[in-house]
């Protein structure tokens, strides 16, 4: 009888990660947290330490000390099945790390178990591999031309064809947000920075495929990350803006580890910039918002790259806004619902994230429902809408546009 | 004879310990050595793959997280993420580990004594003064590890959020710490006649204290590898891979 082969395999997952799976004691601090798992009215399955156990008993039934004895232990597809759905539902914003008393890098072992699991041909969800497949396709996540990267761009703005300053627009702002690239642009503009922009050889940032667990497929990350890099050097780019979180946090953390090297620039989010000339008093505002503000942290910007108080101290610096926090804050945020495929891949699922995230802004009586990137902003205005709720939903760098009085349309 | 009994049982129990230590080990090395990687083909797990992969991580530079000595000192030792999210587990964690840690040390040290006095090397007093020096370390560190046993075992029992998330991994692990930790108070107490001996006669004491010894280097050192207890091994080097995490 041939021997029996263990029905899960270890691709992706480091050795480390492996043993954190041991040093889970299941306190329960990372179901408390949980957005997904509290959005959706506590299905066991969704809760971190679940996932955890799981994937532990998988392992042990694998490679541990009865495997040893008597051969790896089978475990049904239905069963691996099951356990992909609850890895992609799942945000990937990382509060379960925050919180974990083991110290478990959660966002990591996530991301990497996805990538197992797409490898072993169970994964991804529903129709995130679509989405891999249009961005090799495309460069670009809406199938749209890349020869329209720029066509938002409007007769007022001055875009220079080389500069040591970049700014990236993203898929999400140059296709279907504009009201950010206007912003951008015109607030740079506005301010007297000479700045480039990628144009057609902007390529997708690569976020998707690394939080889908599809970083393997066809090279596409690596590709965009190496193509996106080199253009960015041809354009003469030493410091690069981005106003979308997700492509930031690509930028920083993704891009690196993908080529193996560091960044030849620097990468820098634009509430970090303007908050650096806000301390150089190079800001002259001209308009008063007069509203009551308060700030969602994106999961991409805080949490894992841990740029907290410079949207803050953009906002606290506008003339006439009252700026107040909401209960959870900072690196023990509320996930907008957005993040690591939910939205595309599971949509009412991200809707409900996004209501909690909505009702936590209301509570503080709030106007404006602020953010600082493009993903936020989409789902936290469905969560909105599906409230019908009397907030407002704009981002940092349109509302410093209003206050410079600049238009966003 | 009960010398000799205890010392091939914790033999035997040091054995299991390292035998299930390496499996666990060799199982973690089946995991690859970096990120976006995949394990070499018919390479099985090894110890010293696991070793490699978690120094690379614990060396390696990074713009976040602490440094070795304040993640040991803080969130080892003093265990700082579980003060972060609840001061009463905390507590409750720090008298478990400071008692379960002490006591452990302790019984090393008394064997330790009883050892170099019967290879026949004379030291400044006999096992049964040492003894009597650690009575009272002894029953000060296990109260300690009794009150947070107590502690968490009706937290288990009556936190009902507590008690609907408990499976049989969580049960096991405090069902034997309380076991151990009785059963070393009924020994003690069996000998010396005093608030633990329950009326039970002097002649009683050996066969209590061994059966004390004995659960204590099965369940506390031999099962280690096999079950919850891993924690103790896992946690530390989580945190120190991580630079004490997030």
């Amino acid at each position: 009888m041939a021997k029996r082969t263990p029905s899960i395999d270890t691709k992706n997952l480091t050795a480390v990660q492996l043993m954190e799976l041991d040093s889970c004691v299941r306190c329960g601090e990372c179901v408390k947290w949980c957005p997904t798992y509290a959005a959706s009215g506590g299905k066991p399955g969704l809760a971190p330490r679940d996932k955890i156990l799981r994937w532990k008993q998988f392992m042990n039934k694998s490679y541990g000390f009865k495997a040893k004895l008597f051969g790896p232990q089978e475990i049904p597809q239905s069963e691996l099945e099951e356990f992909k759905d609850d890895v992609y539902g799942c945000t990937t914003c990382g509060v379960c790390g925050t919180v974990c008393e083991a110290g478990i890098n959660t966002v990591e072992l996530w991301e990497a178990l996805r990538t197992n699991l797409v490898k072993k041909g169970i994964g991804p969800y529903g129709k995130l591999a679509s989405t891999t497949k249009i961005i090799k396709e495309y460069h670009n996540a809406y199938m749209l031309d890349q020869k329209d990267r720029l066509a938002w761009v409007p007769p007022d703005v001055k875009i220079a064809d080389k500069s040591d300053i970049v700014y990236f627009t993203g898929c999400t702002a140059g296709y279907k947000q504009l009201s950010l690239a206007f912003a951008t642009s015109r607030v740079l503009n506005k301010l007297g920075i000479k700045f480039a922009m990628l144009g057609e050889e902007e390529w997708c940032c690569g976020s998707n495929p690394v939080r889908t667990g599809q970083i393997g497929y066809q090279q596409v990350a690596h590709e965009a990350a190496r193509h996106n890099v080199e253009a960015l050097q041809k354009k003469g780019a030493k410091k690069v803006l981005f106003a979308c979180a997700g492509c930031f946090r690509a930028a920083k953390v993704d891009w690196p580890r993908l080529l193996g090297k560091e960044l030849p620039f620097e990468v820098i989010h634009i509430t970090q910039f303007l908050a650096d000339l806000i301390k150089e008093d190079k800001i002259k505002w001209e308009k008063s918002i007069n509203k009551t503000v308060t700030y969602h942290d994106p999961c991409h910007l805080g949490r894992h790259v841990g740029v907290f108080n410079a949207p803050r101290y953009v906002l606290t610096h506008i003339p006439g806004i009252k700026f107040v926090e909401m209960d959870r804050i900072k690196e023990m945020q509320r996930c907008c619902g957005a993040g690591g495929g939910v939205k595309a891949g599971m949509g009412d699922l991200a809707v409900a994230i996004g209501e909690a995230r909505v009702k936590d802004a209301l509570e503080t009586n709030a106007d404006i429902l602020s953010s600082a990137c493009p993903f936020c902003k989409r789902n936290l205005s469905d969560g909105r809408d599906a409230l019908k709720a009397d907030i407002v939903v704009e981002d940092v760098i349109e509302l410093v546009a209003e206050a410079l009085g600049l238009s966003t349309t | 004879m009960t010398f000799v009994q205890v010392m091939i049982m914790a033999i035997l129990a040091v054995v299991i310990f390292l035998y299930g230590l390496i499996v666990n080990l060799q199982k973690w090395g089946t995991g690859v050595t970096g990120y976006n990687l995949e394990p070499q083909a018919g390479k099985k797990g090894s110890a010293i793959t696991f070793l490699k992969t978690w120094w690379k991580q614990v060396t390696a530079e990074s713009h976040h997280g602490h440094g070795i000595l304040e993640t040991l000192i803080l969130d080892i030792a003093l265990q700082r993420r579980i003060l972060k999210r609840s001061p009463f587990r905390w507590i409750m964690h720090l008298f478990i580990f400071g008692g379960w840690m002490t006591l452990f040390a302790l019984s090393g040290l008394m064997f330790a004594v009883e050892m170099i006095e019967k290879i026949g090397i004379e030291l400044p007093f006999t096992p049964e003064v040492f003894r009597d020096w650690l009575s009272i370390p002894n029953y000060i560190f296990g109260y300690i590890l009794l009150i947070g046993v107590l502690i968490a075992l009706v937290r288990r029992l009556f936190v009902s959020e507590v008690r609907e998330a408990s499976i049989k991994y969580d049960w096991v692990l405090i069902g034997i710490l309380f076991i151990v930790t009785i059963s070393g108070f009924l020994a003690d107490g069996i000998r010396t006649g005093i608030i633990w001996s329950f009326g039970l006669a002097p002649s009683a004491a050996p066969p209590a204290a061994l059966f004390h010894s004995i659960f204590a280097l099965v369940f506390c050192i031999a099962f280690i590898p096999y079950s919850k207890y891993i924690h103790v091994i896992a946690i530390p080097l989580a945190l120190l891979a991580n630079k004490g995490g997030e």
